[in-house]
């Protein structure tokens, strides 16, 4: 029996050398392999184990921050403002991953090693992050919340002289603090209620979400008469309620069936459908996808913070066989589209002189010492159109507010310029009593020396009245925003 | 026991004087090492978890490092002349057991610490109880039925209970209790003692003698009986880690009894035809083959826990994480079945390669223990435990790395866990015992051949 005993003595040698031989392979050979491993979790636990840095308001108020918690991680991300700045800052998921500033600033606000400065320091683990300070001012911000109130729609403002974006909201709003719990089931279940619903929180409506900009559009349409076709500008157009379109039988009526007519001015001011749809077909399809382009059409807005998404005017060629469709464009129906960025950008173009400053959130990056290592440098976007055309259609817009279909925004002792906008989503219908408008306004002000431009949507979504417009829903939160960047009201 | 003789003679005062004080000495000694280690363990982790640390005597860990030495106590009084390593080996597995489980859940971990006590007590009293390993040999029966009494017993309405779609616990009030683990002891005896006696007839048998010897029933009688207790397990229970130890440690300790062949193979063949049909009827069996097979394929669902794990092995790389720096926790119930792999990630390479030369220690000193044991039936005993310790932890190491399906037995000394804990202090006692009396038996005169025909 001893010899089996010895048998067994070396059957146990040859089973735990089995043993190291795997344990080698899975801890050498496929080390490297198994620890970048897509389902690996730990590195990114690593990452969620360390401290984060701030995200800043301009005006110094701490919108995301960790703190020390008692979980697996020993810190917690939190967001003291809850969903007042979640398309700002985005969520830091351990499930979902990063969005907002969270993901496109991650490099800087992730903890790295502080190099030891002292003996003692040798024994310890410090690390050092770094702060995003946005460009978002936390009043203007409050106010796009307040004025919206319980409607669903997006606000976004800027500075059009830098491309400062001073407010970004988008409701429904989500809550960053579950999506970034470091319990699993509290995330899985926050993901599933903000992906629900016509409006999901999730999708920011500012920057990803488009609707057909209406009549905010014939801006564009307006500046392309100065700069291609200048001689339709002096040209005075028929009063009608009705107009007939090339090519079909079909006609295009004003909003409620109002006569309108005349020049350009009195067009826009009262936002004159028939007139501004002869002008695009005056102008042609390639001077108006031309402008449209210029004024960033069909172009991603290079926003630092993932998922703007780029507004859409079909290129000339669509129209070359559908006449009809390019006095619809001209109008900003038919296939035009635009998110609530692209039409503030419109605005801060014809607000600084034609051009785009490139649209951004971060102004700067302050390390754990306070020191600023990245500053925001303005530079611009796009040319959209010439001083002097905005010039001219910087006043056309004033008389929106002097008198026309955007008086209601008036704020005493400020120029503002602006153009109101109600897209009608089903216009086969030929009906005006749908109640299913995308209300729409874009400002500036004041009008010679700009301080902010606006954008706001209101989409269709029940609850609204069954004629809405633009001047109705989207105004006062328009009137709101600029009152409170200017200082008045 | 008769084809087993020893001659003695009166020599054991003046050598036993000699040689036992270093022995003890020598354990005190590792014992102190193995406190290091453990206490040094505590401590990092401690500082990986909080990257800074307040000392506070931790009552815990200070009774995870003093209660061995009341088994060291135990040695001295009633085996001074057992093997020095066994012991310490085990509270060194035992302690760094204790750092990883209390790193991962500091209330499993006290529950450890008062399961550890009650092992060491056991310990001690299975050696005071237990003068002379041959006097097991007596109660062949009553052992062999509370054994299957106990692998029956979570079947038991009210006493049993699903865990995990396992039935293999019993609860008394507060306390669970995983009866397998004290049966897989029991049982073990019973083969001994069984195959002390009966190991002659089995010698001759082979498959040729089936047809022609009338008492093939009752010679293979005993064979079956240990398949149906481990299909019983794997049927009933979807215990299918301790049916294959039971079983294949009753087939080893038959070949060692008799040194025939013939039943490793049958045992084999029947081990392998109960795991398929296993496999065909019981989900829960079949699952365990599928995420052998390929876990990568089921790395969001059934196969999550291996796969996590093989993460946790690669991400420790040569020399791990550190303690209390990795990130085990994302394996589910790591402290129990998968702990191996939290040492894995946190100590490396380096950690797991000691861990595996601990282990050979202990089975090294229980195999020296068979070779010199004073009688045939003490012999078996030993190698019968050493080989169903030795076992134990080769299936579950070799689950957790995907060298054998996930068996679900637990690491012993090292994983959480109360029947494990208690049930293998007994079983180093029964080992120390038999090495005592292996060692002291020498100084009777020159080692006593083992007899066998």
């Amino acid at each position: 029996m001893q010899k089996r005993i010895f048998t067994l003595a070396v059957f146990f040698l040859i089973a735990f050398s089995l043993l190291f031989l795997q344990l080698n392979n899975l801890q050498v050979l496929q080390a490297q392999k198994l620890s970048n491993a897509n389902g690996n979790n730990n590195q990114i636990t690593k990452e969620f184990s360390l401290p984060r840095g701030a995200i800043l308001t301009a005006d110094g108020k701490v919108i995301a921050d960790t703190v020390s918690a008692k979980n697996v991680y020993h810190y917690q991300r939190e967001y003291p403002y809850g969903s007042l700045y979640g398309d700002v800052t985005g969520f830091d998921s351990i499930i979902y991953g990063r969005s907002g500033l969270e993901a496109s600033y991650n490099s800087y606000l992730q903890g790295s090693l502080a190099p030891p400065n002292s003996i003692s320091s040798l024994f310890s683990t410090k690390y050092q992050t770094d702060s995003v300070v946005t460009t978002i001012n936390s009043t203007l911000q409050e106010t796009a919340a307040k004025a919206l109130g319980s409607l669903y729609g997006a606000v976004v403002a800027i500075d059009p002289k830098t491309g400062s974006i001073l407010a970004l909201y988008s409701a429904p709003s989500f809550d960053p603090n579950p999506l970034s719990s470091p319990s699993g089931s509290v995330e899985t279940a926050a993901w599933k209620l903000y992906n629900l619903g016509t409006y999901p929180p999730l999708l920011d409506l500012a920057t990803s979400r488009s609707f057909p900009p209406g009549s905010t559009f014939k801006i564009v349409t307006s500046s392309a008469v100065y700069d291609h076709d200048p001689a339709i500008a002096t040209q005075s157009f028929p009063v009608e309620s009705v107009t007939k379109l090339p090519q079909t039988t079909l006609t295009l009526h004003n909003y409620a069936y109002e006569a309108c007519g005349g020049t350009l001015p009195v067009l826009l001011q009262v936002s004159c459908d028939t007139g501004f749809a002869n002008i695009g077909l005056e102008l042609g399809a390639s001077n108006l996808a031309q402008e449209a382009a210029a004024f960033g059409f069909n172009a991603v807005p290079p926003l630092d913070v993932p998922g703007a998404a780029a507004s859409y005017f079909p290129p000339a060629s669509f129209f070359s066989q559908n006449l009809p469709q390019l006095a619809y464009s001209a109008i900003g129906q038919g296939n035009d589209s635009a998110t609530p960025l692209q039409m503030a950008l419109v605005a801060s173009a014809i607000a600084n002189h034609g051009v785009i400053e490139t649209p951004h959130l971060m102004s700067e990056i302050v390390n754990y010492q306070n020191q600023v290592i990245r500053r925001y440098q303005p530079h611009p976007w796009k040319i959209a159109t010439s001083a002097q055309t905005a010039a001219k259609v910087t006043s056309l817009m004033e008389g929106v507010v002097n008198g026309g279909t955007a008086q209601g925004i008036a704020l005493p002792g400020v120029k503002i310029a602006a153009k109101t906008g109600t897209a009608q989503t089903n216009l086969s219908s030929g009906s005006t009593a749908t109640g299913r408008d995308d209300n729409w306004m874009v400002a500036f002000a004041p009008a010679q020396n700009p301080q902010i431009a606006v954008a706001v949507v209101v989409p269709q979504q029940p609850g609204l009245s069954p004629n809405p417009t633009g001047a109705q829903y989207a105004g006062p939160v328009v009137k709101a925003m600029l009152a409170a960047a200017l200082g008045v009201g | 026991m008769a084809s087993t003789t020893f001659r003695r003679t009166g020599k054991r005062a003046t050598l036993t004087a000699k040689a036992t004080i270093p022995r003890r000495r020598f354990e005190v000694g590792l014992l102190v090492i193995s406190n290091i280690a453990t206490i040094v363990a505590f401590l990092l982790a401690k500082f990986g978890l909080d990257q800074s640390y307040s000392p506070t005597l931790d009552p815990y860990v200070v009774a995870i490092v003093l209660l061995p030495y009341f088994g060291h106590l135990a040695n001295r009084i009633s085996a001074p002349d057992t093997d020095p390593a066994i012991l310490p080996v085990a509270a060194l597995l035992n302690g760094i057991g204790f750092v990883m489980i209390d790193r991962l859940d500091p209330t499993e971990a006290h529950l450890q610490v008062l399961w550890t006590a009650l092992g060491i007590g056991l310990y001690s009293l299975t050696l005071f109880l237990v003068k002379n390993s041959d006097t097991l040999d007596r109660f062949r029966y009553l052992l062999v039925m509370v054994g299957i009494g106990l692998v029956l017993s979570p079947l038991v309405p009210g006493l049993g209970e699903n865990i995990n779609g396992e039935r293999l616990w019993i609860h008394f009030g507060p306390l669970s209790f995983q009866p397998v683990e004290a049966a897989k002891l029991l049982l073990a005896l019973f083969f001994a003692s069984y195959l002390t006696e009966k190991g002659e007839l089995l010698k001759r048998l082979s498959i040729r003698h089936i047809a022609s010897i009338g008492s093939t029933l009752r010679s293979f009688g005993p064979l079956g009986a240990a398949w149906a207790i481990a299909m019983v397990l794997m049927a009933v229970e979807r215990d299918v880690g301790f049916a294959l130890l039971i079983f294949s440690t009753f087939v080893v300790t038959v070949w060692l009894a008799t040194s025939n062949k013939t039943f490793l193979g049958l045992g084999t063949v029947l081990f392998v035809i109960g795991a398929y049909i296993a496999s065909k009827l019981f989900a829960q069996v079949n699952e365990r083959f599928t995420i052998w097979l390929d876990p990568w394929k089921y790395a969001q669902g059934i196969g999550y826990q291996i796969v996590q794990a093989q993460y946790a092995f690669g991400t420790g790389g040569y020399s791990g994480t550190g303690l209390g720096q990795g990130h085990p926790s994302l394996i589910p119930v790591v402290t129990s079945d998968f702990i191996f792999a939290a040492i894995g990630e946190e100590l490396g390479l380096l950690g797991t390669t000691a861990i595996l030369f601990a282990f050979l220690v202990i089975i090294g000193a229980g195999l020296r223990a068979a070779m010199r044991a004073r009688s045939q039936f003490s012999s078996l005993v030993a190698a019968s435990f050493t080989l169903t310790f030795g076992l134990q932890t080769f299936f579950i190491i070799s689950g957790v790395i995907r060298i054998l399906p996930l068996t679900g037995v637990t690491l012993p000394f090292v994983a959480y866990g109360g029947s494990s804990l208690v049930a293998n202090y007994v079983l180093i006692a029964i080992l120390a015992r038999i090495s005592h009396e292996g060692n002291d038996a020498r100084h009777f005169g020159p080692q006593p051949p083992i007899q066998t025909k």
